[in-house]
C-alpha cells in the first residue's frame, strides 16, 4: 500500500496539515455566513497561527467545535467533515441552504507527491478557492441580509455525509477543489439549494390566511362551471362536473383495458363521439390518441370518467396549483359519464332525470305564496333567535380565531 | 513557450466595467500572489501571510474576495480605469478588451533589457450596452452578477488544475519571477494592457504593426 512508503515524519506532517486544513476551512465557511464583510491584514512575517500563508481569523467558538469533532483523528478516511448552513426565520422555521463537505478519497492517492512543500501550498490554494466560491453561492447574499426581525443564518458541523435531501429539488453541486496526497485525494465541495421558497404550509401560525383570489372570478371553479353550462350543447356528457376537491391526477390505462369481452354493456365504453353532432365529432377524434380513465371520487359513486388525451396533458401538471385545476374543468371538457345500463342516446328519460338532478331544485319558499304579515312575523321571530344566540356566535368566532390555522 | 490564455466575453453597461474587470482580475491575482519572501540565508526563506477582504460592487449584485493590499488595488484600479474611460468615451467603438498578463523575465546580455516571457494571459472582452429604464438596469445588475459568478467558478477550476507556474527562484533571481515592489504582498510579475478597437479589426496590417512595435521595444 502506498501509505507504507510514507516516512513517519511525512505521515505526521500530512495528518497535521489535513487537520489544520479542516480547521481553517470551517472558519472560512462559517465566517463567510456571519453577515459581515471579512477583512484580514497581510503580514510580511507569518506567525504560528497563520497556516498556509493565509491570514484567517479564528472565531474561538468555531475552533472549539471543530476541534471537538476532529479530536485525536484527522478528517476520517471514510467520513467527511460536513458543515451545514441553514436559514432560520423568526417563526423558527428552518431551511437548509448549503452543505459543505471536506473528505478524503483513499482510492486516488499519489505516493510521489512531496508532503512538505507541494501539499502545503496546494492546501493554501484550496482555501483560496474556498474563499472565492463561498462568496458566490446564493447563501452568501442571504447571509448578508440576515437580521433578527427576518431570518438568521445558522451552521452545524458534523462528521458524516452531507444530507443532500434537505436541500430540496434541483440543488446544485460545485467542486471547490481537490488535491492528491500520498494517502488519498482530499476533496472540498458544496451542494446548495436553488429553490428558496418556504412552502405555504409553514406560514405564520397566528395570522389568519386570507384567500386573495376569492373575488377573482376567472380563477374560481364556480366560474368555470358556469362557463361550461352556458354552452349550447347540452348532452349528458357535456354537463358532467368535477367535484371541487377531486384528485385530478389521471391514471393512464391502455386502451385494451377498456375492452371487456362479451359484456352486454360494452357500448357504454365506446368513445363519446358517437352521440354529439358529427361535425364536432370529427374534430375530437383527430386529437384523440389514447383514452385515460380517472377513478371517480366517493361522491360520484362507482361511475367512471373517461377523458381524452388533450385534457390529460393539462391536468398532468405536477404543481397542482389552483390555476391548473381550473383549466382542466373549463377548457375542452370531454368528460363522459356513462350511466350503467343506459343507451348512448342522451335525450332519453334517464338523461332528463340526470339533468334535473344536476340543477338545484326550486326552493319551497318560492313555490307557495305567503302573505306579507306572515313573512314579517317570521322575520322578527328570526331576529329574536339570533339575538338570543349572539353570545354563542361570538364564542364560536373567538374560538376560531384562537385555534391554530392549519391552512 | 506558449502562454496559457483565458478569454471572458461579457456585455454590460458602461458604469459596470470597472467593477466587473476588477472582480475578475483581483480574483486571479488572489491566487497569483504569495506572502512576501524574507530570506534568512541563501536557500532558506520564510513566506509572509496573505490577508484578504470582501469587496461589494456598487453597480453589480456581486461580492468578491481579493488580497488586502492597498498598493495592489491601486495598481489595478489605475489600469482598469484607463481602459474604462477609453471604452466609455464618445469616440469609442463600444467594445474593447483588457488583458492581465503574467510573465517572467529572462536576462539578456548587457545592452539589452531582459526579455519578458508571458506564461499566462487572462483577457476580458467587453461590449457596452445601453439601457433605457431603471427596471432594465436592475435586471442587468443581477445578470452581470450571475455571469461573474460563473467566471469565478471557472477561475477556481483553472487554479485547481495546478498547471505550470514558474519555478521558485533563488534570492538573486527573485525579481525575474515576482514583483517585489509591493511592501505587503508578492505577486507574480504581471502587466495590464488594453485595446478599444473592435475585435474584428485584427487585420494583417494591425498584426504586422504590432509585431514591429514589439520587436522594436525589446
Amino acid at each position: 500500500m502506498s501509505t507504507l512508503k510514507l516516512s513517519m515524519q511525512d505521515k505526521k506532517d500530512l495528518d497535521k496539515f489535513t487537520r489544520f486544513l479542516a480547521l481553517k476551512a470551517a472558519q472560512i465557511i462559517i465566517q463567510s455566513r456571519s453577515g459581515e464583510k471579512v477583512s484580514t491584514k497581510c503580514k510580511p512575517y507569518s506567525s504560528g497561527t497563520d497556516w498556509f500563508n493565509l491570514a484567517v481569523h479564528e472565531v474561538p467558538e468555531v475552533l472549539t467545535e471543530t476541534k471537538k469533532l476532529l479530536i485525536g483523528e484527522i478528517v476520517n478516511v471514510t467520513i467527511p467533515l460536513c458543515i451545514e448552513i441553514s436559514l432560520k426565520t423568526c417563526d423558527d422555521e428552518l431551511m437548509v441552504l448549503e452543505a459543505w463537505s471536506l473528505g478524503i478519497l483513499p482510492e486516488q492517492s499519489d505516493p510521489t507527491m512531496r508532503v512538505t512543500y507541494t501539499i502545503y501550498n496546494r492546501m493554501g490554494i484550496l482555501l483560496k478557492s474556498l474563499l472565492s466560491v463561498s462568496r458566490v453561492t446564493p447563501a452568501y447574499k442571504l447571509s448578508r441580509r440576515q437580521g433578527p426581525d427576518s431570518f438568521i443564518i445558522c451552521y452545524r458541523i458534523y462528521l458524516g455525509e452531507p444530507q443532500l435531501h434537505s436541500l430540496g429539488d434541483n440543488y446544485k453541486h460545485v467542486r471547490v477543489g481537490q488535491l492528491c496526497t500520498p494517502v488519498g485525494t482530499i476533496h472540498l465541495s458544496v451542494s446548495y439549494r436553488t429553490k428558496m421558497t418556504i412552502s405555504p404550509t409553514h406560514a405564520g401560525r397566528d395570522s389568519i390566511m386570507l384567500k386573495s383570489d376569492h373575488f377573482h372570478s376567472d380563477l374560481s371553479p364556480r366560474h368555470a362551471r358556469y362557463q361550461q353550462s352556458e354552452e349550447t350543447s347540452k348532452s349528458l356528457s357535456d354537463t358532467i362536473k368535477v367535484g371541487a376537491f377531486v384528485v385530478n391526477k389521471p391514471v393512464t390505462v391502455n386502451e385494451e383495458d377498456f375492452v371487456i369481452p362479451d359484456v352486454p354493456f360494452s357500448s357504454l365504453l365506446t368513445p363519446r363521439q358517437t352521440s354529439p353532432p358529427p361535425a364536432s365529432a370529427a374534430e375530437t377524434t383527430s386529437t384523440k390518441t389514447a383514452s385515460t380513465i380517472i377513478a371517480a371520487d366517493s361522491s360520484n359513486g362507482n361511475s367512471e370518467r373517461l377523458t381524452n388525451d388533450n385534457t390529460t396533458s393539462k391536468c398532468n401538471s405536477q404543481n397542482g396549483s389552483r390555476r391548473s385545476s381550473c383549466s382542466m374543468t373549463s377548457a375542452n371538457d370531454d368528460f363522459i359519464m356513462k350511466t350503467p345500463f343506459a343507451i348512448t342516446n342522451t335525450n332519453s328519460d334517464l338523461g332528463a332525470f340526470y339533468r334535473e338532478c344536476q340543477s338545484a331544485p326550486q326552493l319551497q319558499a318560492f313555490m307557495e305564496e305567503r302573505t306579507l304579515a306572515e313573512q314579517v312575523g317570521d322575520l322578527t321571530k328570526q331576529l329574536e333567535t339570533f339575538e338570543t344566540n349572539m353570545r354563542r356566535y361570538e364564542d364560536i368566532l373567538s374560538s376560531l380565531c384562537q385555534t391554530e390555522n392549519n391552512n | 513557450m506558449n502562454a496559457r490564455t483565458q478569454l471572458f466575453e461579457l456585455s454590460m453597461e458602461g458604469r459596470q466595467v470597472d467593477e466587473a474587470v476588477a472582480s475578475i482580475f483581483h480574483s486571479v491575482l488572489f491566487y497569483r500572489s504569495l506572502g512576501k519572501f524574507k530570506y534568512k540565508q541563501e536557500g532558506s526563506y520564510s513566506v509572509g501571510t496573505v490577508g484578504y477582504q470582501d469587496v461589494d460592487c456598487d453597480f453589480i449584485d456581486f461580492t468578491y474576495v481579493c488580497c488586502s493590499s492597498v498598493h495592489l488595488d491601486q495598481t489595478l484600479k489605475r489600469e482598469i480605469s484607463g481602459f474604462s474611460e477609453a471604452l466609455r468615451s464618445t469616440d469609442s467603438p463600444g467594445s474593447g478588451q483588457i488583458s492581465l498578463e503574467f510573465f517572467q523575465k529572462k536576462k539578456n546580455r548587457w545592452p539589452f533589457q531582459p526579455e519578458c516571457i508571458p506564461w499566462e494571459v487572462w483577457t476580458v472582452r467587453l461590449e457596452l450596452i445601453k439601457l433605457a429604464t431603471e427596471h432594465e438596469r436592475q435586471i442587468c445588475r443581477e445578470k452581470v452578477g450571475d455571469l461573474l459568478t460563473d467566471k469565478i467558478l471557472y477561475i477556481t477550476e483553472v487554479m485547481n488544475r495546478h498547471d505550470y507556474l514558474p519555478k521558485m527562484p533563488n534570492q538573486a533571481e527573485l525579481d525575474l519571477i515576482f514583483d517585489t515592489s509591493y511592501p505587503d504582498i508578492q505577486p507574480y510579475l504581471f502587466k495590464l494592457s488594453f485595446t478599444t478597437s473592435s475585435p474584428s479589426s485584427t487585420t494583417m496590417g494591425n498584426t504586422m504593426k504590432k509585431l514591429i512595435k514589439e520587436t522594436l521595444s525589446i
